[in-house]
């Protein structure tokens, strides 16, 4: 006779859901936010190489938070599958929502039906054009996917650092607006975080076809000063 | 097409070509017959401060096909390509280096170096002409920004890359364009000198090739003309072509079609 134990839906769903909170909450959180020219990303990540964010495509970034060998692979999979769909059809043809959607099936997917869920939380922002909308989703370890309607935060303290990050509106906020206003929720109250340990990136219209450019530590600095 | 996640020891890392072909993305299939246009002259030069590059704009089947097709593009921000042969496969080919350099660097986070991006075509041209009568053969200069310097890649038919330190040549009308340049040729040679005396390799190779366009002044179409240094890949617009051109067409009609010893 099996000695297995019978586990309750409910209860393995909420041991797997604490399982993947836990993981997550490890990490250092991430702000991807509008402004009004663009969209911001920045996280805190004390590695100047083992990046957080990354270009998808032209108008497309990606951020995310978590185990970093479980979500670089998926940024590699956003590329893979960004720049075959452009190179099948044509580049006006790769569209953020499609992405998020893979995205968010897969970690549903592995949530329910893998050894363990991915402990990671995944964004997937997109520049408008006349084409697409300005768009933010983001796709939790369970695969619930959320149009964000302006700004994002993911990681541990999430709910704490939205509540910190004050910038009322940041669709029509300057860069150097949204950016302190992340950097100081992201580090609260009591902390100061050196320029050094942040990775901030930028979708923004530049009069060229990629539009996703990281910003280096004086670039950073000098719109904080 | 769903995401494309692969295990550890299936994943095709970096390259969009290995990708590509473990996924079906491109199909290489053999044809008894060549059925598509082609036929080109391009010239690479090298000067002091990098490279230019001047191509025709014809494409060439039983008639001409088109006069206006561009077989010079930037493959990245530093590197220029240039086609010859099957337009079809030209075409393709271009889009795939274009791809696979950019798709490396959004991998990897750090841009191919100049000689990874020669080395990398090497074997596209290899599986291309070994198994397809659709014969490409491609052009590749730029600027090496780990050296700074500008350098010149050539290609033969089975997919030998050869870096050239002073010009290269390609296509149909090469015998004529390459001629005028083993002439003409000096180290050192600036920047509008060596525009100059690659639009003359050009204007010989349209003169004397039927498969190359010259300057079309009837229609306003001149060949391509482009310099890559140490700012980048930049196409130079028609109105410099265009006085380029004439100023060569009005030398060769003073002297009635005679090259006359000297280059002009």
């Amino acid at each position: 006779m099996s000695n297995m134990m019978y586990v309750t839906p409910e209860q393995l769903m909420k041991d797997r859901a604490e399982f993947a909170q836990k993981g997550i909450a490890r990490g250092r959180s991430l702000i991807v936010a509008m402004y009004d020219a663009g969209v911001l990303l920045v996280a805190e990540n004390p590695s100047a190489s083992l990046y957080k964010l990354s270009e998808i495509y032209d108008r497309i970034g990606f951020a995310a938070v978590g185990k970093y060998n479980e979500f670089d692979r998926l940024r590699e999979a956003g590329i893979r599958w960004a720049d075959s769909t452009g190179f099948t059809y044509s580049r006006e043809d790769v569209d953020a929502r499609a992405l998020a959607n893979y995205y968010a099936q897969y970690l549903g997917h592995t949530f329910t039906e893998g050894q363990k869920p991915l402990e990671v939380e995944v964004l997937v922002a997109q520049l408008g054009n006349n084409v697409r909308p300005t768009k933010i989703y983001r796709i939790a370890y369970e695969g619930t996917i959320t149009d964000e309607p302006q700004f994002a935060v993911l990681g541990g303290d999430a709910e704490a650092i939205k509540n910190r990050f004050t910038v009322t509106v940041p669709e029509s906020a300057s860069l150097q607006d949204v950016l302190r206003g992340a950097v100081s929720a992201i580090a609260g109250p009591e902390r100061s975080i050196p320029t050094s340990d942040l990775e901030v990136a930028i979708l923004e219209d530049r009069g060229k076809r990629r539009t996703f450019v990281r910003l280096s530590d004086a670039d950073v600095e000098a719109l904080l000063a | 097409m769903g995401l494309p996640l692969f295990d550890a020891t299936q994943d095709p890392g970096p390259s969009f070509v290995s990708y590509a072909r473990q996924s079906g993305l491109t199909l290489t299939s053999a044809s008894e017959h060549d059925v598509s246009a082609h036929a080109t002259t391009v010239v690479a030069v090298r000067s002091s401060d990098g490279i230019v590059m001047v191509g025709d704009r014809q494409a060439t089947s039983y008639f001409i096909a088109m006069r206006d097709i561009r077989k010079i593009e930037a493959a990245d921000h530093y590197t220029g390509i240039a086609i010859s042969g099957s337009a079809a496969r030209g075409m393709e080919f271009i889009r795939i280096a274009q791809l696979s350099f950019e798709h490396y660097e959004k991998m990897t986070d750090s841009a191919l170096s100049l000689e990874g991006k020669a080395n990398y075509l090497a074997p596209l041209v290899q599986e291309n002409n070994l198994y397809t009568p659709l014969t490409v053969i491609p052009l590749l200069a730029g600027w090496d920004t780990s050296h700074d310097v500008g350098r010149i890649f050539e290609y033969d038919g089975a997919g030998g890359c050869y870096e050239r330190s002073d010009f290269a040549v390609i296509g149909s009308g090469s015998p004529f364009a390459e001629g005028t340049l083993r002439l003409g040729f000096r180290v050192g040679m600036s920047m509008e000198e060596a525009l100059e005396l690659a639009a003359l390799a050009i204007y010989e190779a349209g003169d004397n090739d039927p498969s190359t366009g010259g300057p079309d002044f009837v229609r306003n179409l001149y060949p391509m003309m482009v310099t890559i240094t140490q700012d980048g890949f930049t196409e130079l617009p028609t109105s410099y072509a265009e006085s380029t051109f004439r100023a060569i067409n009005e030398r060769r009609t003073q002297s009635q079609g005679v090259a006359g010893g000297t280059l002009r």
